[in-house]
């Protein structure tokens, strides 16, 4: 009930949509979104062991050292020292692709946008450092972490001066974050993933190994994922602009068939890495997305090793 | 072939254009769609784009074979009509049905007549005839019969001939008989012409059409033949296939060889009883066991106490073909024959003349009257003319110089009337005599088959030895010397003959190591002349002293008797027999067949000779035993012959329907849905198959039903 009355304050995207600044986009992403939730879904990774003590109820039993508990019998707690500064980067694709438009009140590109600017928005809020980087062939942009609200600033006007072109090289682009980010941090990834799903999965594992935490927004239009059309169509594509004529009603079950799989691909081998991956259709509100992501982070779907 | 009632329909094919017009048309501009990227819409266009081209096809032929057959199943299709235009116009039919009545009709199996299963079928037939068409009946057997010469309309008067047709005890003729099926139809251009042939399918009475060349290809093409076979598989069928005697002629009280064949037309073994009855006295009683597919000749020695014609009859146990279980032979029994040799007259110093002395020896080695094949009389010339030539088998002339005129003009009529004269020459012959007399002689009534030349060779000198050549193996005198290990004629040496030069119709039967002719013979009227280049004696040739110079004299003679009269075992059901005698106060011939009351035949005087008399019969058509009473002044002579089924009818073996070139088949079993009569009008009109059709078609509807929306499935599912 109460969840349903959250939903029911979403904004509505086409009048998301209606609002030019990005800052002000997210801030009522945010507000309308996180109002409410108890925790931040960030937490720190710089952590250093304190000392133990005994449990007590109402500790988490996630905190429990269960080694030492075989070696003893006893329940102990370990403590750390958590740093303050979580080092956040965004990494926003910004190929042709990413300017597909179907029903929805945004392209994909503005979507995910948006979606990087209320996330930069919550970092920044709660004191950590976040920085933004541009990708379509390789890096266009790259914004380094810092804190404080006067820094969303810099990341809104660098994601509305942003437009769609060029094809998409994830891999180039991960190689090249990987070399920027010298500390652990978290990733956060906004692509529609128009690359080879092999090439994406290796690279993302590889800054795993690096013990980067890492977050994967698969934005994709509602047309991508449903391939409602009937006609005969000519598909021009928004990357290499390459035709093919094809009777969309016939090709209909074999593409979807292919999306399916394609989904069910990343899904399954990036949770197996540890990496958090989120199917982001468009065509819902933001703060829906949103939501979804916080509530499985708060849930521990995805644990930062 | 396919014909249409309404064939006007047919037009509407053209709307087959529809279904193509459409495919190609929907093959639209199509609509720009700008699309993120087109990797995995290549992908699944590699994946559908074949699948998809090969339903597209398959639709429009669906769509083009729904629209097929709607059009012809309107325009009302037959089948199977070959008479084009005329198929349903209403034409009426004209046609034969030919009824096998042949021997191999007779069998009986499994308690079924086959004869009397094609007399229903040929019912059947007629029953379907309409008021308009004409038809006739054939029978098939050997020479075949046209029951009607021209096309009736009286389907009573057909169908009671079909009742009464009898069973025949010959062969077939199926490219006589159905030459005349199809001269008959032929001319009735605006009737749909049919020949039905009703039979049982026998490999003998297919062979000779299939191998008689392009029988088939030159009937109209018009004209339907129709093949009705009855009967089922081959019953096994036993059957005496030949009764002879291994020598031509038999003497009373002297003991002869009989030979008996039986065959096995099935494939298993089969052990029986032959039993031989003479004048039907049961002489024999023979188990045998014939093997499966063969035959098997069986010796019976007989001896014949009589003279005169004799019956002899061969039989088995009766099978599912009882009619060639019997067969008959009819047997002259000759008393010991009487021969004259005409022999140079005694020399002026009253020393008989020895030249015929071989010949007499040859002729009666023993020198015996009773017992003996041919009693010899030794006369001359002068003492011939006192004699009945008549009396005798064979006259033989020997070194003769001349003759006396009016023994010239008795020998020419003896010849004539059937007797046999052989002139052997020698020194004495005066060949000018011989020429002049014997040979250009008006009125046609010469003896000499070759005109006479001057002598060739030295028989004192024997300077040169020359030696038959070029055998007449096919004629009777020489025929037995055509197997190995019977004596070699050849052998013998000639040192001097006369050269002669053979009449136009007169035959060498042997010629000289050189090339001139050695032996000529020539028929004359009912008889013959055997003129011999060289002496009887030893004088000119050594031949008398040899071994086959013997068998050579008998079996020219017995060649000779064996062709007189009527004997033999070949003449076959229904064949005309026919008899020249001459028996000058001959005036009744009475036929006495096996069965049924004597007939008296008319007796027709022959031109040319005096004295001879022809009479005929076609009264043949029962197997048996015919008897031929030749009444004349001095008491009534006695002829016979055999009739006898011809022996290849009793093979049973089927010839394969499918086999059969140009004939369309019509198998038809008792008792199956469709009756005959159904299938003989789907052979008029065809078969309606607009049913057929339009059933297909909703088949064709329902698969593009399916087929056409088979994606719609998807369509609920992608909205789901």
């Amino acid at each position: 009930m109460d969840k349903t009355r959250r939903l029911s304050r979403f904004l509505d995207p086409k009048v998301l949509a209606s609002i030019a600044s990005m800052e002000i986009r997210a801030r009522s992403v945010v507000e309308g979104a996180i109002e409410g939730l108890h925790k931040s879904p960030f937490k720190g990774f710089n952590v250093e062991f304190a000392e133990y003590r005994s449990y007590v109820p109402g500790d988490p039993i996630r905190d429990i050292d269960w080694k030492v508990f075989a070696r003893t019998d006893k329940y102990y707690i370990k403590e750390h020292e958590e740093e303050t500064n979580l080092s956040g980067y965004l990494i926003l694709d910004t190929s042709g692709s990413m300017s597909f438009k179907g029903d929805a009140a945004f392209n994909k590109l503005e979507y995910a946008a948006t979606l990087a600017a209320s996330l930069a928005f919550l970092m920044l809020k709660q004191q950590d450092s976040v920085g933004l980087v541009t990708f379509a062939e390789g890096v266009r942009k790259i914004v380094r972490p810092k804190s404080g609200m006067g820094h969303l600033k810099g990341i809104c006007r660098e994601l509305e001066a942003t437009e769609p072109t060029g094809a998409t090289d994830i891999g180039e682009t991960l190689d090249r974050v990987a070399e920027t980010m010298r500390k652990r941090g978290l990733l956060i990834m906004f692509s529609d993933l128009m690359d080879s799903a092999d090439a994406i999965i290796r690279k993302a594992r590889q800054l795993r190994t690096r013990r980067h935490e890492i977050v994967l927004f698969h934005v994709l239009d509602r047309q991508e994922l449903t391939f409602p059309f009937e006609d005969t169509i000519l598909f021009r594509d928004l990357e290499d602009r390459s035709e093919i004529v094809a009777d969309a009603y016939a090709l209909r079950r074999e593409y979807l068939r292919r999306v399916q799989h394609l989904v069910t691909t990343f899904q399954s081998a990036l949770r197996r890495a540890g990496i958090d991956y989120l199917l982001a259709d468009t065509s819902r509100p933001i703060e829906a997305s949103l939501r979804q992501f916080f509530t499985r982070r708060m849930s521990g779907g995805v644990r930062v090793a | 072939m396919l014909t249409f009632g309404h064939p006007l329909f047919l037009t509407g094919l053209l709307t087959a254009a529809v279904p193509i017009w459409l495919h190609l048309s929907y093959r639209r501009t199509p609509v720009p769609k700008d699309f993120p990227s087109l990797r995995l819409i290549r992908l699944s266009v590699e994946a559908v784009v074949r699948r998809l081209k090969l339903r597209n096809w398959l639709l429009l032929a669906l769509r083009l074979l729904v629209l097929l057959l709607l059009v012809i199943g309107l325009a009302r299709p037959y089948l199977g009509s070959t008479f084009g235009s005329l198929a349903h116009t209403g034409a009426p039919a004209a046609f034969v049905v030919i009824l096998d009545n042949s021997l191999s009709m007779g069998v009986t199996h499994q308690g079924i007549s086959l004869f009397n299963s094609a007399k229903a079928k040929a019912l059947e037939i007629l029953e379907r005839m309409g008021p308009s068409d004409k038809a006739s009946v054939a029978l098939l057997h050997d020479p075949g019969t046209l029951l009607f010469t021209q096309l009736s309309w009286d389907k009573q008067d057909l169908k009671e001939a079909v009742r009464n047709a009898p069973l025949s005890y010959s062969g077939t003729n199926l490219p006589g008989v159905l030459q005349a099926a199809v001269k008959l139809v032929a001319p009735v251009r605006s009737y749909k012409r049919i020949v039905y042939l009703i039979t049982d399918m026998t490999r003998v009475a297919w062979k000779p059409l299939l191998e008689s060349g392009d029988v088939l290809g030159r009937i109209d093409a018009g004209i339907e033949l129709v093949l009705i076979p009855v009967g089922d598989g081959t019953p096994p069928n036993l059957a005496v296939a030949e009764v002879s005697l291994d020598q031509p002629l038999v003497m009373k009280g002297r003991p002869a060889t009989l030979w008996v064949t039986v065959a096995n037309h099935g494939d298993r073994a089969r052990s029986t009883r032959l039993s031989v009855l003479v004048d039907g006295d049961k002489k024999h009683d023979i188990p045998i066991e014939v093997e499966g597919r063969s035959r098997q000749r069986v010796k019976v020695p007989v001896t014949f106490p009589a003279e005169g014609m004799v019956a002899v009859t061969a039989h088995l146990p009766a099978d599912s073909l009882p009619h060639d279980d019997v067969r008959y032979l009819a047997v002259q029994v000759l008393p010991p024959q009487k021969v004259l040799i005409l022999k140079p007259p005694a020399d002026r110093d009253g020393t008989p003349s020895r030249d015929d002395l071989f010949l007499r020896f040859a002729l009666n080695p023993l020198n015996r009257s009773e017992g003996a094949t041919f009693v010899v009389e030794s006369r001359e010339p002068e003492e011939a003319l006192s004699l009945r030539l008549a009396d005798y088998t064979a006259v033989y002339l020997v070194n003769q110089r001349q003759l006396p005129e009016p023994l010239v003009g008795r020998l020419a009529d003896y010849v004539l009337g059937g007797g046999y004269c052989i002139l052997f020459l020698g020194s004495r012959t005066d060949p000018d005599w011989y020429n002049s007399a014997l040979l250009d002689t008006p009125g046609g009534r010469h003896l000499l088959p070759a005109r006479l030349f001057k002598r060739v060779g030295n028989a004192v000198s024997k300077a040169i030895a020359y030696q038959l050549t070029d055998l007449d193996t096919g004629h009777p005198a020489f025929s037995l010397f055509a197997t190995e290990g019977n004596g070699d004629p050849r052998r013998a040496h000639v040192w001097e003959f006369f050269q002669v030069q053979p009449n136009s119709g007169a035959l060498v039967l042997a010629r000289m190591s050189h090339g001139l002719p050695g032996l000529v013979e020539e028929r004359r009227g009912q008889g013959k002349v055997l003129l011999v280049a060289f002496t009887a004696d030893t004088s000119w040739t050594n031949w008398p002293l040899k071994p086959t110079f013997l068998p050579f004299l008998h079996q020219s003679l017995a060649g000779m008797l064996g062709r007189r009269g009527l004997r033999g075992e070949a003449i076959r059901p229904g064949m005309p027999v026919s008899m020249v005698v001459q028996q000058e106060d001959l005036h009744k011939v009475t036929l006495v067949p096996p069965q049924g009351l004597p007939v008296e035949l008319p007796i027709r005087r022959e031109g040319g000779a005096e004295g001879l008399l022809h009479f005929s019969t076609t009264r043949t058509e029962l197997p048996g035993f015919y008897r031929l009473l030749l009444e004349g002044k001095e008491g009534t002579r006695t002829e016979a012959f055999a009739v006898n089924p011809p022996p290849e009818e009793s093979d049973l073996e089927r010839f394969p329907v499918q086999k059969v070139p140009r004939f369309r088949a019509l198998a038809h079993r008792a008792g199956s849905a469709t009756s005959l009569g159904d299938k003989v009008q789907e052979v008029r009109e065809g078969k309606d198959v607009s049913r057929l059709l339009l059933w297909l078609l909703l088949v064709a509807a329902l698969v593009e039903t399916i087929v056409a929306n088979r994606p719609s499935g998807l369509r609920s599912e992608a909205r789901a």
